[in-house]
């Protein structure tokens, strides 16, 4: 995130309209999902009900009722109130995930790529494994063995989701692998772990980074998911996933209830995959679109 | 059903009848006198086509293999038992001839030797005459070590099996087991000239092409969609008065809503319609809908090997606190009925002199007062490092259910205990935690009676805990000498009149001791469209698709 | 090549006992089985479960059970369905069209829609029609498809009602037409991603196409722009779309399945997590195969496709 503000400016003229355009909606995301975060810290203490206060007297009320914003669910919870501690749960899960599979997947990008040889091949035939699972199999399995709580959710996202920063960072490594710095490192004596943290990890942060935020993106949605049918967090305590969970049921009767929490997810990721696409730009990492 | 059976006027039919009266029945005779207009008649061959929605799919067509619901909606097309036990709770003859007891000399004095006469005017849907030798050989596979069987109580105790003829047979009992007749009734029988010869019965053909005596025969399955039925037309007993049954596979109760409302289904069968539905079914125009009473009792089953519930205040605190009557009326739409005990209240078994609940935060509060069970720093009750808190669980996804919890955790809290949820996917819901009593507590809807016999055993019997090595269902580790004492009485005992005095006292104690909190008996709600005629519903069976045999449109 | 292929199907091997190894384990770990849908069934007994745990051979040691299962597979045996006796192969069968019929459509839409959007936007590249299609395509990737059809049931379904709210065809009318009418909204609520998928590549690998000497050279001659189009960029750009549609094959289980359960399609996703549901866990070990070879099968195809479109890559 430092990278947008701390950028010189001078690339913003230089790459054109569509850079412009790119960063803007980076810088679009950005407020979104700084508004979304203060707005599920602050918000509960500024709302009238408690997220989890069941009031069977106002079940079903919808939008707008009295000081229900956004309606009521089918225990007469308030349903703003729920969205937004929801949304504690799911970002903290999605960023949680976040920095637990990039922590796996850099290491093992790192010692695969710089190590090589039979460590390296197998450490990515590993990746391969789990890459060869279908992801739902792999979350929905785990959810149903251990006990769904966000601890338990977190780890089994970001065990789904490690590989592919496994794989991008083995790539860079491995093409630095032989660069001069590296050599050099080498011929100073400098210990393995060294080269690959102090020397190699500074220069593959730029690809890290933008994997990430597209991790958080896809942490919150695979939350979603998981909690949609009813393997993920579980109620009371409100995710925007669970808070779906239901909802089809009441669908012609209070399609509040579907609607509300899916806005909020659609923001929320929106917001991450824009300040991912903006960030690959900005860090200069080399994407799919030549330019 | 209707005239098919008033032959067979057992002891147990006459006594229980004349003890019934009026009250007992009426639950149950009410909607079957609404449904049956007089001028209504069954077309004299079957004709047309009726189809049936689950909302889960009938996968196992060996009647006595590990089956759940809707399979036995299949079977009691297909199949025939010795017994049937109608919706007044009667046992009637079906393969038999009669229904055997002291009385007719069917049964020894001392319940022991049981003989059993036939029909003569049987035959498989293969043409085939149904013999003596296809009831023996059926009793001798359900407790074969080798075959799958679904159920061996009772069937484990029956000994020199003796074909006396073609249409008479006889066996001896190991102890006397007055339940054995209900469990007959759900033991479907099955043809020796086909079976005998398969080497694994567990893998037969028949498994997926059942061979039956029954109203229907099998036609054919689309596995995940559809199976279809045809009409057997030598049928010995009442019916078919159709061509084609068909039961159709909709897994989801939304969509079978749906479907029923567009008219593409006829019947709406397991799992019905949702109670949230209920309003606006009951306007449909050419739909009849029907609350119907079930024997699924609601309640909240305490573990009663965890050191919070071993103390009677607190179980006496928490149903106290127990907002039965929101909970039934807000979430459940008011349909099910209140109940003190484990027993449906259309049984003949039912006590209806419990005492009756009373929600009441205060009562609640001064019981575990009383009780030394003080408030601690947060809130939450606790007396000799016992915190006055437990987890609940239930299915996951079970939204009312789910819902009903989230509300009762709210109150327990006001009365300073704390109840977490911790909710299981069906699978490991029902698997070792259940069976080896792992749980707190539990929210859960379970039918304690078998077939119409009042005997809950497995259920409440010290000896039939499994995690200490039982051999039934007692989960929450229920004991109490006096219930074991009872239990072991009532399947001694034959005489109905005698039996209902004994399960009464269970069920005081059980009302007394409150290893469950009874919170309601369900009902379902049921439709089907108009000009169907012959639906009745039976709450002794686990499926309302037990008499298929007498469905037929009236036009 | 031929060393490179065998290669590569002696590495698909041990990935695929790697892969079975972990489902076995995971399943089997998982607390609860296969018996747990009789726990609640009137009269039913530990006793009785037991004995039916002893003679479906539940209770072996887990390495046993697996062994069993996989010399079975070995023999191309995948097992028998615990749920409804039936072979496990003969049920995923079953299940397949649906979810073949579900991806087909879907694919068709997407490949359509997304090549359609691709082209236009690179040959109107920073146009209005460019900046909304890149925009579109990261919204559409961000919205939850479940959602999608939740909102998409809402508003054709129950308001409008258009179009039915589920399953792949009306009892008793098995025609063409009803189908369609059955496929319409969740072959384009599963579509959503993947147009957005489509778009980009073909945007990229049409800008790819457009920037090469013979486009240019084509374009010098005074051939007319949608000649020009038609005959190299698309001609060119398709053949990596072929490679992405290797891709693919992979999601046939995990791409449909949220969408299978909102509609209440009769596929493979469905059918895997009802088996999951049951601890049918033949059917869920088949699934995961046929789904792990899908992926291997996938990547090779890839692989190949690229290593054949593309003299500079040599494979071995």
């Amino acid at each position: 995130m430092t990278a947008i503000t701390s950028a010189p400016t001078p690339w913003w003229r230089s790459r054109g309209v569509r850079r412009f355009a790119r960063h803007r909606l980076a810088l679009v995301g950005m407020v979104m999902i700084t508004g979304l975060t203060l707005a599920c810290v602050v918000g509960p203490h500024l709302l009238p009900y408690d997220a989890l206060y069941v009031d069977l007297r106002a079940r079903f009320s919808p939008p707008l009722t009295g000081d229900h914003y956004l309606g009521t669910d089918p225990l007469g919870r308030d349903l703003a109130a729920r969205l937004l501690m929801a949304g504690r749960i799911s970002l903290l899960v999605g960023f949680a995930a976040m920095l637990l599979s990039t922590l796996i997947g850099a290491v093992v990008g790192i010692v695969a790529g710089y190590r090589g040889g039979w460590l390296g091949a197998s450490l990515m035939r590993v990746v391969d494994a789990f890459l060869a699972f279908p992801s739902i199999f792999l979350l929905l399995a785990l959810a149903a063995l251990l006990k769904p709580s966000p601890f338990v959710i977190t780890v089994i996202i970001a065990l789904t989701s490690w590989m592919e920063i496994a794989r991008i960072v083995e790539a860079e490594v491995r093409s630095l692998r032989e660069r001069d710095f590296v050599q050099a490192g080498r011929m100073l004596g400098l210990s393995s772990a060294h080269i690959m943290f102090r020397e190699l990890l500074p220069n593959v942060v730029g690809p890290i980074v933008v994997a990430a935020t597209l991790t958080v993106a896809r942490a919150i949605l695979l939350e979603a998911y998981v909690s949609f049918l009813g393997y993920g967090i579980q109620p009371p305590l409100p995710s925007w996933g669970n808070m779906l969970n239901g909802a089809q049921q009441y669908l012609a009767s209070a399609p509040w209830l579907a609607i509300v929490p899916g806005i909020a997810i659609t923001i929320a990721v929106t917001s991450f995959n824009f300040i991912g696409d903006g960030l690959r730009d900005a860090l200069d990492v080399r994407s799919n679109e030549h330019t | 059903m209707t005239g098919s059976s008033l032959s067979a006027l057992t002891l147990t039919r006459r006594r229980a009848l004349g003890l019934l009266g009026a009250a007992g029945a009426t639950g149950l005779l009410a909607p079957n006198l609404l449904g049956k207009p007089a001028f209504a008649a069954p077309p004299a061959s079957p004709s047309g086509q009726i189809i049936v929605g689950f909302s889960q799919e009938p996968t196992v067509f060996n009647p006595l293999m590990p089956r759940i619901e809707v399979d036995d909606g299949v079977h009691f097309s297909l199949f025939d038992a010795l017994f049937r036990i109608d919706p007044e709770g009667q046992i009637q003859p079906a393969l038999a001839a009669e229904v055997p007891t002291i009385d007719n000399g069917g049964i020894s004095e001392d319940g022991l030797e049981w003989r059993i006469k036939l029909r003569d005017d049987v035959t498989w849907h293969d043409g085939a005459p149904f013999t003596a030798e296809d009831v023996k050989f059926t009793l001798e596979l359900v407790v074969d070590p080798n075959f799958r069987s679904w159920r061996t109580a009772g069937h484990d105790l029956v000994r020199d099996i003796t074909v006396v003829s073609p249409t008479e047979l006889t066996w001896r009992m190991e102890t006397a087991f007055s339940p054995y007749i209900s469990i007959l009734c759900e033991t479907f029988i099955v043809p020796k000239h086909i079976l005998e010869p398969e080497p694994d019965r567990n893998t037969a053909a028949f498994n997926h092409a059942p061979i039956g005596t029954g109203p229907f025969k099998w036609s054919n399955r689309i596995a995940g969609d559809h199976l279809e039925l045809v009409a057997n037309t030598d049928y010995y007993g009442e019916g078919p008065y159709v061509e084609r049954l068909v039961y159709k596979y909709i897994p989801d109760l939304t969509v079978l809503y749906t479907q029923f409302k567009s008219g593409d289904v006829d019947i709406v069968g397991n799992q019905y319609i949702t109670p949230d539905n209920f309003e606006e079914a009951k306007s449909l125009p050419g739909k009849v809908v029907k609350v119907v009473p079930t024997a699924t009792v609601e309640s909240l089953y305490l573990n009663m090997g965890r050191p919070q519930f071993q103390d009677p205040a607190v179980r006496q605190a928490l149903y106290a606190a127990l907002d039965k009557q929101t909970i039934l009326d807000v979430l459940y739409y008011g349909l099910p009925s209140t109940t003190e005990t484990y027993m449906p209240q259309q049984s003949y078994y039912y006590n209806p002199n419990l005492p009756e609940h009373e929600f009441n935060l205060e009562r609640a509060r001064e019981l575990l007062d009383a009780a030394g069970w003080a408030p601690g720093a947060d809130g939450i009750r606790e007396k000799d490092g016992v915190r006055l808190s437990f987890t609940n669980s239930t299915t996951s996804g079970n939204h009312l259910r789910e819902q009903a919890q989230q509300f009762l955790q709210q109150t327990f809290r006001e009365i300073g205990v704390e109840m977490t949820i911790s909710n299981l996917p069906p699978a490991v819901m029902w698997g070792e935690f259940w069976t080896q009593s792992q749980f707190d507590s539990v929210m859960v809807g379970v039918v304690f009676m078998v077939g119409g016999d009042p005997d809950v055993t497995s259920r409440f019997h010290s000896g039939a805990i499994p995690i200490q090595g039982g051999r039934g269902a007692n989960n929450n580790q229920y004991v109490n000498p006096e219930v074991d004492a009872l239990l072991e009485e009532g399947t001694r005992t034959f005489d109905p009149e005698a039996r209902r005095e004994i399960y009464w006292k269970v069920q005081e104690k059980i009302r007394e001791d409150l290893p469950l909190l009874p919170i309601f008996q369900y009902t379902t709600v049921r439709g089907y469209k108009e000009g169907l005629e012959g639906i009745e519903p039976n709450i002794n069976t686990r499926i309302d698709t037990w008499h298929a045999a007498a469905y037929y449109w009236d036009e | 090549m031929f060393g490179y292929l065998l290669t590569r199907l002696w590495q698909s091997i041990i990935l695929l006992v790697l892969v079975s190894i972990i489902g076995f384990a995971i399943l089997n770990l998982t607390p609860g089985g296969p018996l747990s849908q009789f726990a609640l069934t009137p009269g039913m007994t530990q006793e009785a479960m037991d004995r039916i745990a002893e003679q479906m051979g539940l209770n072996r040691p887990l390495p046993v059970q697996y062994l069993d299962w996989a010399w079975r597979l070995v023999q191309g045996d995948w097992g028998t369905s615990y749920r409804d006796g039936q072979p496990v192969l003969s049920v995923i069968g079953r299940h397949l069209f649906a979810t073949l019929l579900l991806m087909g459509s879907s694919t068709v839409i997407s490949i359509a829609l997304g090549t359609w959007i691709g082209i236009r936007g690179a040959t109107h590249r920073y146009s209005l029609f460019d900046y909304s299609a890149t925009i579109g395509a990261m919204v559409a990737l961000s919205i939850p498809t479940f959602w999608f059809g939740l909102v998409g049931i809402y508003i054709f379904s129950l308001k409008l009602g258009w179009v039915p709210a589920g399953n792949m065809y009306t009892i008793g009318d098995g025609s063409v037409l009803n189908y369609l009418h059955h496929l319409i909204l969740p072959s384009i609520v599963l579509s959503l991603v993947n147009v957005a998928i489509w778009s980009r590549y073909m945007r990229t690998a049409t800008l790819d196409v457009i920037n090469q000497d013979f486009v240019k050279t084509a374009r010098a001659k005074g051939l007319r722009e949608r000649r020009v189009l038609m005959k190299h960029v698309v001609g060119n750009a398709l053949l990596p779309m072929i490679t992405l549609a290797g891709m693919q094959l992979p999601t046939l289980l995990s791409g449909a399945l949220v969408t299978e359960t909102v509609f209440t399609w009769p596929g493979m996703g469905r059918l895997f997590l009802d088996s999951l549901g049951y601890s049918d866990y033949p059917v869920v070990m088949g699934l995961l195969m046929f789904s792990a070879i899908l992926v291997l099968l996938g990547n090779l195809i890839a692989d190949l496709v690229v290593a054949a479109v593309d003299p500079r890559i040599r494979l071995g």
